[in-house]
């Protein structure tokens, strides 16, 4: 990282991904599944990743035959010693792709779900839980507010409460911090299009320092500490972004935290991989707790919330709850199959009354995943003016969060979902 | 020495090898060689195994929990209630939504 | 001696086999060696593997076209090198004779052996499975590292590292007594033909019950 980065602000950590020489054997493996191109050096020499292309998404971390990229930040020893302080309240923020995963370190059969067993896991490290499910709820609430206000303002002419601005259609989902510094960085043209709602990690983290300090932990909001434990290593990025201090400005307003320094809403990102690594160096084995409940208010969440860390999980939470804001009914089938699987790109369309209305709408939702692979007719098409869709959920990773850049990494393995093509890697 | 035509007066017996001997040793070659084909084949075949092992998992916490909807989630409607009024309200804007940056202008 | 009579070893078609074989090998394990250590800058590295990668491809098509053109010289050869007696264990714990022979320019008495010493057939065993090796796990490291799954890439790319070195090793020796036995080395790279007698006394098993007299 001695290269001066450029598509960094003050503040962000410039590359969460590195390549350790000493393992690199330049086969190229990981180009294949570097979405941008970030990976340089030619075949056959060592690999360096550039920074400013990069985004942080870790899928040549989980790929690579030879282990040779790693992360260049890594809060375990940090987390650790705020555990041991007891001044501090630490919130462990779980997201939903966590809880299947993180059985395998431990010796589970992969894809256990283990939520009781880390819940107890957890709570025995010292952690107060904030299930990042809870937040994902919170995200559809907001996100598919703000698109049920895009869809109305585009059909029907709505204008916004506040007077505020309207996006324009498709809306992109924003859950995903490599889709979103893809955007700035490939297809800054699009960030309109981008749902201004924050990821459920952010949110999580300004709720716990606002209202869940005051309500829930009791606690100082300087004295609470958010650990967003992902799948993402793109997370430690999105963290850092000088923006997500929104709970210490919300909170000078209120004139609460006047002679604070400023805090950032998540204090520090634990990959799956640094929690499993966190509770062996404490001697806890996640396989061998009892199950047990959150025990917080936070720690509520609901089917719609858990599917988060699927592709097709987002649009499918989403749609359910559009569903019955915008024709008042219940839906007779919660599953979306349309939106499920591991096909590159998958849409549906739904056809619903509004009965604010009283008008009949076709929404025409799509599903990409993987985007290396997939999201360039895509976009290229939004950019165009062509796109028949009105939603467009995008993850990174191929799979979804579930198989992201900070899972465990699982030797039989690979995020290689297409087809089998040999490339006879060359320069 | 002698340069005569032919340059050689023996040979190897073309009767080395037994008909039953090159079948059988043959037939093991080829068997051997087909292993590590089959090995890397089921290899290839399953290679998305742990990813649709870990959807399963989550469409089972889906399809299992007692609430699906997330309009339902009594704590997210609790936090509207006493903090953040509704969703896009001012608060909820300050805190739950965000802004981008074009970062293709330091890129040129 | 005056007058000799020749045998016919090596046939033209296991000649041609063994050029191209030592000509590819030789480079792949020198750019081999290369690519291990990280010998070089990047465009020569990549220059390294680009040849490392097409020698790799000649010696899988030569080994491809010799398996099929000449099937039945690979069941014989590998029938021979596969086949043990009690002769190969008393060659081995004198290694052949050679240490003495050349070290102390001492003769001593060998068990007799067939058209291979125990030695060759053991670095036949390690050419053949060893070979197979290298040349499957160099193909799904350079055409499928992305679709493997990375514990299955790595494990291969383990074996390719042991079988070379393994490889490498032999060759060393190889070279060595091919040169030193210099009616072999001619046989093999020149004409095919070895003096009787040399043969008798080398492979008196493979002289009395494998030949026949050409009329």
């Amino acid at each position: 990282m001695n290269k001066e980065t450029k598509t960094y602000r003050k503040g962000e950590i410039p590359g969460i991904i590195a390549i350790n020489t000493r393992e690199c054997k330049g086969c190229d493996a990981c180009k294949r599944f570097c979405p941008t191109g970030a990976i340089t050096g030619m075949f056959g020499a060592t690999h360096r990743v550039d920074a400013d292309l990069c985004i942080s998404c870790g899928q040549c971390l989980v790929n690579c035959p030879f282990g040779a990229p790693y992360e260049t930040v890594d809060p375990v020893e940090q987390v650790a010693a705020k555990l041991a302080d007891k001044r501090t309240t630490v919130v462990g923020i779980i997201a939903p792709a966590v809880r299947v995963a993180i059985g395998e370190p431990f010796g589970m059969p992969v894809g256990s779900l283990v939520t009781g067993k880390m819940y107890s896991a957890m709570k025995k490290a010292g952690f107060v839980i904030l299930d990042n499910n809870f937040a994902a709820d919170l995200t559809i609430m907001e996100e598919g507010t703000e698109f049920i206000q895009r869809a109305r303002h585009a059909l029907f002419g709505e204008k916004a409460e506040h007077g505020g601005e309207i996006g324009p259609l498709p809306q992109f989902t924003s859950c995903c911090p490599a889709w979103v510094r893809f955007v700035e960085t490939n297809y800054p043209a699009l960030i309109p299009n981008l749902s201004s709602a924050k990821s459920p990690q952010q949110m999580a983290g300004a709720v716990a320092k606002t209202y869940g300090a005051a309500q829930v932990f009791k606690a100082a909001p300087e004295s609470v500490y958010t650990v967003g434990i992902m799948p993402c290593t793109a997370k430690k990025f999105e963290a850092s972004r000088p923006e997500f201090q929104s709970a210490w400005h919300f909170m000078k307003e209120k004139g609460g935290a006047a002679s604070s320094a400023p805090y950032p809403d998540i204090d520090a990102v634990l990959t799956t991989r640094d929690l499993a690594r966190l509770l062996k160096k404490m001697k806890i084995n996640l396989a061998a707790e009892n199950d047990a409940e959150g025990g917080t208010l936070f720690a509520e969440y609901t089917g719609a919330g858990t599917i988060f860390g699927n592709t097709g999980g987002v649009m499918e939470a989403a749609l359910r709850t559009a569903y019955v804001v915008l024709t008042g009914t219940p839906l007779a089938r919660l599953e979306f199959e349309a939106v499920r699987g591991l096909k590159g790109v998958k849409s549906a369309d739904v056809t619903l009354r509004d009965q604010k209305y009283g008008k009949d709408v076709t929404v025409k939702v799509a599903v990409v995943h993987d985007i290396r692979a997939n999201i360039r007719p895509i976009v290229e098409e939004v950019m165009a003016g062509r796109s028949p869709y009105h939603f467009i959920e995008v993850m990174n990773c191929p799979g979804g969060c579930i198989n992201g850049g900070g899972q465990p990494i699982c030797d039989t393995g690979s995020s290689w979902i297409g087809r089998v093509l040999p490339s006879f890697a060359w320069s | 020495m002698s340069k005569n035509d032919p340059s050689h007066e023996f040979m190897e017996s073309p009767f080395s090898l037994s008909r039953r001997e090159f079948i059988a040793i043959g037939g093991v070659i080829i068997a051997l060689l087909a292993l590590p084909a089959v090995w890397v084949r089921s290899a290839l075949i399953n290679r998305n195994h742990h990813i649709q092992a870990r959807t399963k998992g989550l469409y089972r916490d889906d399809a299992t929990a007692k609430i699906r909807l997330s309009h339902e989630n009594q704590a997210v409607m609790r936090l509207y209630r006493d903090f953040a009024g509704k969703p896009l309200s001012p608060v909820s804007e300050e805190l739950l939504h965000t802004k981008y940056i074009n970062r293709m202008k330091a890129l040129s | 001696m005056t007058e000799s009579s020749f045998i016919l070893k090596h046939p033209l078609r296991v000649r041609v086999f063994h050029y191209i074989l030592a000509a590819s090998f030789l480079t792949l394990a020198v750019t081999g060696i290369m690519l291990y250590f990280k010998l070089l800058a990047e465009p020569a590295m990549n220059t390294a593997m680009q040849v490392h990668v097409v020698a790799g491809v000649v010696m899988t098509l030569d080994a491809l076209a010799f398996f099929f053109l000449a099937f039945d010289r690979v069941v014989l050869f590998t029938k021979r090198t596969f086949t043990f007696s009690g002769n190969d264990i008393k060659w081995f714990a004198i290694l052949g004779g050679y240490p003495q022979k050349i070290l102390l320019h001492k003769k001593v008495d060998v068990p007799p052996m067939g058209k291979y010493n125990a030695g060759q057939k053991l670095f036949g065993i390690c050419v053949l499975v060893g070979g197979t090796l290298l040349i499957l796990s160099g193909w799904v490291l350079w055409a499928l590292p992305h679709a493997v799954p990375h514990g299955t890439a790595s494990m291969i790319g383990s074996i390719h590292l042991y079988a070379s070195w393994v490889l490498i090793l032999f060759l060393f020796v190889h070279l060595f007594l091919g040169i030193y036995m210099w009616d072999d080395f001619k046989a093999m790279f020149v004409d095919g033909r070895i003096p009787y007698e040399d043969a008798a006394e080398k492979a008196p098993l493979w002289v009395k019950n494998e030949l026949q007299r050409l009329s």
